[in-house]
């Protein structure tokens, strides 16, 4: 057991081990793999349980799947069957050119809604995380319950004022407008995470390298955010899954099919009396992958993310 | 110190704001360009094709006329009012909305009358039956836009399977009938009674008013009348002897629709666009269309109008909304639209050109028999939305009970 | 954050001398020139919630205090009498009654499972990082799609969830049972919904608690001859308790706020049988078209859960005291 594994557990995050930035620990999932001696039944009965697991959250959404490639009258039968009979894999093809929406923009549009407004976060929940960890002064927690207020607000009742105030700036109908809507609304977990994370690093790294002369600033930047990188990445992933699949806001505020996102882009294939099952499941997944994707390729450093800033 | 955190900050605001210029004001296209008139439309999607049917006419409307141009936008019906309402509170209304009731809006001074928008010609064109729903103190505030009638479709295969001969034609023999089917088993029901709150009102009229009862008018809604009771009891005596298919009180219409046309429903009401469904999905299916039943099999049918109505918004857009109105409303523009949605038309014009259209036959015949909602009642949307959350509740509930609680919604509202 | 435990919570009391006072890296006091200074970092958040959720907030203050025709029309000021409205439904009560039991049963229900889910993905077995990958999707679905494919898997006729137990032959009829259609069910099966959303976020906080326990502690207990379940209630959930309180926290105020996921199950069902405070703003909404009712509701709603969320904070002091 290598020291620096052991040295990982105590009351620390990842990013605080005291080696320099950068030279991340092993992966401790590897380490674990190699090390337990576990019996082969107990591997089995942890697989066959792994299964399960796996069995019930991926079920409701093969539901889904197979919908989407089902024709529009079988995805109505009332003779329903397990599997599709025919795959119609073409409806992933013909989604994109419905004359009900125009898909590829409103990809294009939740893309840009979701990045930007990540970003907007980020940039600006960063420097209130940090500052409210490390300084103190009065009115600190007005503001951290002022933050987190905003998460308590029940979105329906708050979009006809959300529309009201953009069309009186001149924004209604744009993708700005959204940006800000979708970080305001999620500054309040970003800060939090973030916040909690600047609080697990020990003041004294600060200390010592402002007394090596670098500026505030550095300090953040240089120092404390590699530090704090799995918080980022925890406080990006949900900011983005929730900007991603925003609706209330967007179904007033964008008018223009082509600047709607996907989740508003769905409801257009609900008829009156008729319904395109088939486009609404198929737009769906290809909502959903872009996302899990994110999350493949962040997984590990979610899970780091997640430690430091709850168990602090 | 000092100087180095006002310099993040003024680093954070400048990023702040890159970002939002960055990305944000691309996604405007709102370029008014001067000296054009843009109509802001509004449209709910009756179907796939909706969208694409009113973009065609907005291309051949801008095309004769350079200087407008219309900006549509099409919602679900979910979202439909909500999205009005909104806009109507920042005083953004659509310049043309293709809605619902549109009393509670001409009871607010926010609509042009219809005279005002439209040519004469044009106003003259439209069925008096339904402009007169339109009519709100004898001024017509909105123009039809099409219309719907109900009648029963009979899937003909079981009926005969049941032993049925002929098509009911009152409650006793539709009773007598959906229980046959109903015992038929194997998932098949005899009646499809949706009384869930998509479209309970509906549902609730074929009954209630097929006794003889009403709504009321545009001056008082009367829903708790022995006539109406007559009616709703009739729906507990359908539901108690078995003649429905399971849990009416929370069917909605759509789903259960789409189960009689594969077949496993005996009987249920209907209009002109499940013609056109059944086409699509099912078309062996050995149905006929027939009037619906009543107490005594006196004709009734309820009849349904959509409109579109003109808000008067900043900047006087009447001559547009005029041009518009008159484009679309020739045969040569409306028809198509009509024919494609499966609807019936309201110009007389084009009532007389689709008269031999075979799809639709049943339910023009059944147009003089037609009843209306009381939509001109300001109080129509309270007691809609009153049939939507409790009428569904007779399953469970006493006739009397049900009907008191969707009076008092009313009186209260 | 503890709210009351700290003089400079209240933002209104500047400090005076002898108000306890905990030392921070310098020792020194702060006073209110130290918020000035701290202001330009706060600047950019302050002004993004105060541009953006200011004036809806406010809007949704206003209007429940006003007649708004249906067609949005403001008619003028009704004083309280919308909230005499909210109050004097003869189902207000139920309602809220359906609401506790709503957030209690969800989250405490999902957490729960999470623990149980975290212990199983903590384990090395092949294939956990699949079943990790899959235990996220519910996540990065969209809740409405997710209720969605429950809903129509759930119907009679269509579903194949129906038709699954109807071929087990646990349901007669061959048309299925009307999950969706009854109170009692549509909302038993909107618990189950939202447990499975909310499973992905506290499982991975509590997955993230595990990765930090330190192996000679359990080791330790294992020495001390203590069987696996003594080591799981007595070191183990004791160290996770930090991150099972932040996770707590954020899902009851998700919870609290769920719509979709009743709305789709129990939309169809008529009378208020199967309603939450939520519901019943979506409610008013859209079918009573009583957009000032539904703000007075929708305030009423807001001062519950800060309720809620001061006293959990009090209680249970969610994050450590920086």
């Amino acid at each position: 057991m290598s020291a620096s594994l052991d040295r990982n557990t105590q009351d620390t995050a990842p990013g605080t081990q005291d080696t320099a930035p950068g030279t991340q620990a092993p992966p401790r999932r590897t380490k674990r793999y190699t090390e337990d001696k576990v019996p082969l039944g107990t591997v089995i009965g942890r697989m066959i349980v792994g299964l399960v697991v796996l069995a019930v959250f991926i079920l409701p959404y093969l539901i889904m799947v197979f919908g989407s490639v089902k024709t529009k009258s079988q995805i109505r039968s009332v003779d329903p069957t397990y599997f599709p009979q025919e795959w119609h894999w073409e409806n992933f093809a013909s989604m994109w050119s419905t004359p009900e929406t125009p898909l590829a923009q409103n990809m294009i549009s939740t893309v840009i809604i979701s990045v930007c407004a990540t970003l907007l976060v980020l940039v600006v929940a960063l420097p209130a995380a940090y500052y409210t960890a490390r300084f103190r002064f009065p009115g600190r927690m007005v503001f951290m319950f002022l933050v987190i207020v905003t998460q308590m607000l029940q979105p329906a009742v708050l979009t006809s004022g959300l529309f009201r105030q953009f069309s009186i700036l001149g924004l209604g109908d744009t993708w700005a407008a959204m940006i800000l809507v979708n970080a305001a609304f999620n500054l309040s977990f970003a800060t939090w995470i973030m916040h909690s994370f600047f609080a697990g690093i020990p003041k004294e790294i600060d200390e010592a390298a402002r007394l090596d002369g670098a500026s505030q600033l550095a300090v953040l930047f240089r120092i404390n955010l590699p530090l704090v990188w799995p918080g980022i990445v925890t406080a990006i992933v949900f900011t983005f899954v929730a900007c991603w699949n925003e609706f209330a806001a967007s179904l007033v505020i964008l008018s223009t099919a082509g600047n709607q996102p996907i989740s508003v882009a769905l409801t257009k294939f609900v008829g009156q009396y008729e319904t395109s099952w088939q486009y609404v499941f198929g737009v769906s997944i290809v909502g959903i992958l872009p996302v899990v994707l994110l999350f493949m390729l962040i997984e590990k450093r979610l899970v780091g993310g997640l430690t430091t800033g709850s168990v602090k | 110190m000092r100087r180095t955190r006002t310099l993040g900050a003024i680093a954070a605001t400048a990023a702040l704001t890159l970002t939002v210029s960055g990305c944000g004001f691309g996604g405007s296209d709102s370029g008014d360009e001067s000296g054009k008139t843009t109509l802001d439309f509004l449209v709910p999607t009756y179907s796939d094709v909706t969208k694409g049917l009113w973009e065609d006419v907005i291309e051949g409307f801008e095309a004769e006329n350079e200087d407008i141009s219309v900006n549509l936008e099409v919602q679900s019906w979910d979202n439909l009012e909500k999205v009005v309402s909104t806009k109507i509170q920042a005083g953004e209304a659509p310049d043309i909305y293709n809605g619902g009731p549109f009393a509670g809006f001409a009871s607010d001074d926010l609509l042009y009358k219809a005279e005002d928008v439209t040519s004469p010609e044009t106003f003259q064109d439209f069925d008096e039956g339904f402009l007169d729903n339109e009519t709100l103190e004898g001024t017509a505030y909105a123009v039809p836009l099409i219309a719907s009638t109900r009648a029963l479709f009979v899937n003909n295969e079981l009926l005969d399977e049941a032993g049925v001969k002929e098509a009911p034609k009152d409650w006793d023999e539709l009773l007598d009938a959906s229980k046959k089917v109903s015992e038929l088993g194997d998932g098949v029901a005899g009646y499809g009674m949706p009384l869930g709150s998509e479209e309970a009102q509906a549902e609730a009229a074929i009954w209630l008013w097929g006794a003889g009862g009403t709504f009321g008018d545009e001056k008082e809604i009367t829903i708790d009348t022995p006539e109406n009771l007559e009616g709703a009891k009739q729906i507990k005596k359908m539901i108690d002897e078995g003649a429905t298919q399971d849990d009416p009180g929370s069917s909605q219409r759509t789903p259960l629709l789409d189960i009689f046309v594969q077949g496993k429903i005996g009987m249920q009401v209907g209009l002109p666009p499940t013609v056109g469904q059944i086409k699509d999905s099912n078309p062996d299916l050995d149905y006929s269309v027939v009037p619906i039943p009543t107490k005594d099999g006196s004709p009734m049918t309820l009849g349904v109008g959509d409109q579109l109505m003109a808000f008067q918004n900043d900047g006087d857009k009447a001559e547009a909304i005029t041009k518009f109105f008159d484009y679309f409303y020739t045969a040569e523009n409306y028809l198509p639209w009509v024919e494609a949605e499966g609807f019936l038309p309201v110009t007389k014009s084009g009532s007389e050109e689709l008269a031999d259209n075979e799809d639709l036959k049943p339910f023009l015949d059944l147009m003089p028999d037609a009843q209306f909602y009381p939509s001109t009642n300001s109080k129509w949307s309270a007691t809609d939305g009153a049939f939507k959350s409790t009428f569904g509740e007779l399953e469970s509930k006493p006739a009397d009970e049900v009907l008191g609680s969707i009076q008092d919604q009313v009186d209260e509202g | 954050m503890s709210l009351s435990s700290k003089p400079s919570s209240s933002g209104s009391a500047p400090k005076s001398p002898g108000s306890k006072q905990r030392s921070s890296g310098s020792g020194r006091r702060t006073t209110w020139r130290d918020t000035l200074k701290a202001l330009p970092w706060l600047a950019p958040a302050l002004v993004l919630i105060v541009g953006v959720v200011f004036f809806p907030a406010g809007l949704m203050l206003f209007n429940s205090t006003r007649d708004l025709a249906i067609s949005g029309l403001d008619k003028g000021s009704v004083g309280f009498d919308n909230y005499a409205t909210v109050f004097g439904f003869s189902q207000f009560w139920p309602i809220i009654g359906r609401t506790v039991i709503w957030v209690v049963a969800v989250v405490g229900l999902t957490v729960v499972i999470s623990l149980g889910l975290a212990q199983v993905l903590n384990k090395a077995f092949p294939g956990r990082q699949l079943v990790r990958l899959a235990v996220i999707i519910p996540w990065a679905a969209s809740v409405v799609m997710t209720t969605m494919v429950f809903y129509y898997g759930l119907e009679p006729y269509f579903g194949v969830v129906n038709k699954f137990f109807v071929d087990l032959g646990l349901i007669d009829n061959p048309a299925g049972y009307g999950w969706t259609k009854n109170p009692t069910t549509a909302f038993l099966w909107s618990i189950v919904i939202a447990i499975f959303v909310s499973l992905p976020f506290t499982t991975y906080t509590l997955l993230a608690g595990l990765a930090t326990i330190p192996r000679e502690t359990i080791e330790a207990a294992r020495m001390d001859a203590a069987g696996p379940v003594r080591t799981y209630f007595a070191v183990i959930l004791p160290q996770l308790r930090g991150a099972l309180s932040v996770a707590v926290l954020i899902n009851i105020i998700n919870v609290f706020n769920s719509l979709p996921i009743l709305k789709v199950m129990t939309g169809s069902i008529p009378g208020y049988g199967a309603d939450t405070i939520m519901t019943m703003i979506f409610k008013y909404i859209e079918l009573q078209r009583k957009v000032d009712v539904a703000s007075a509701l929708s305030v009423i709603a807001f001062a519950i859960v800060i309720i809620i969320v001061i006293v959990y904070v009090r209680v249970v002091k969610p994050l450590k005291e920086v």
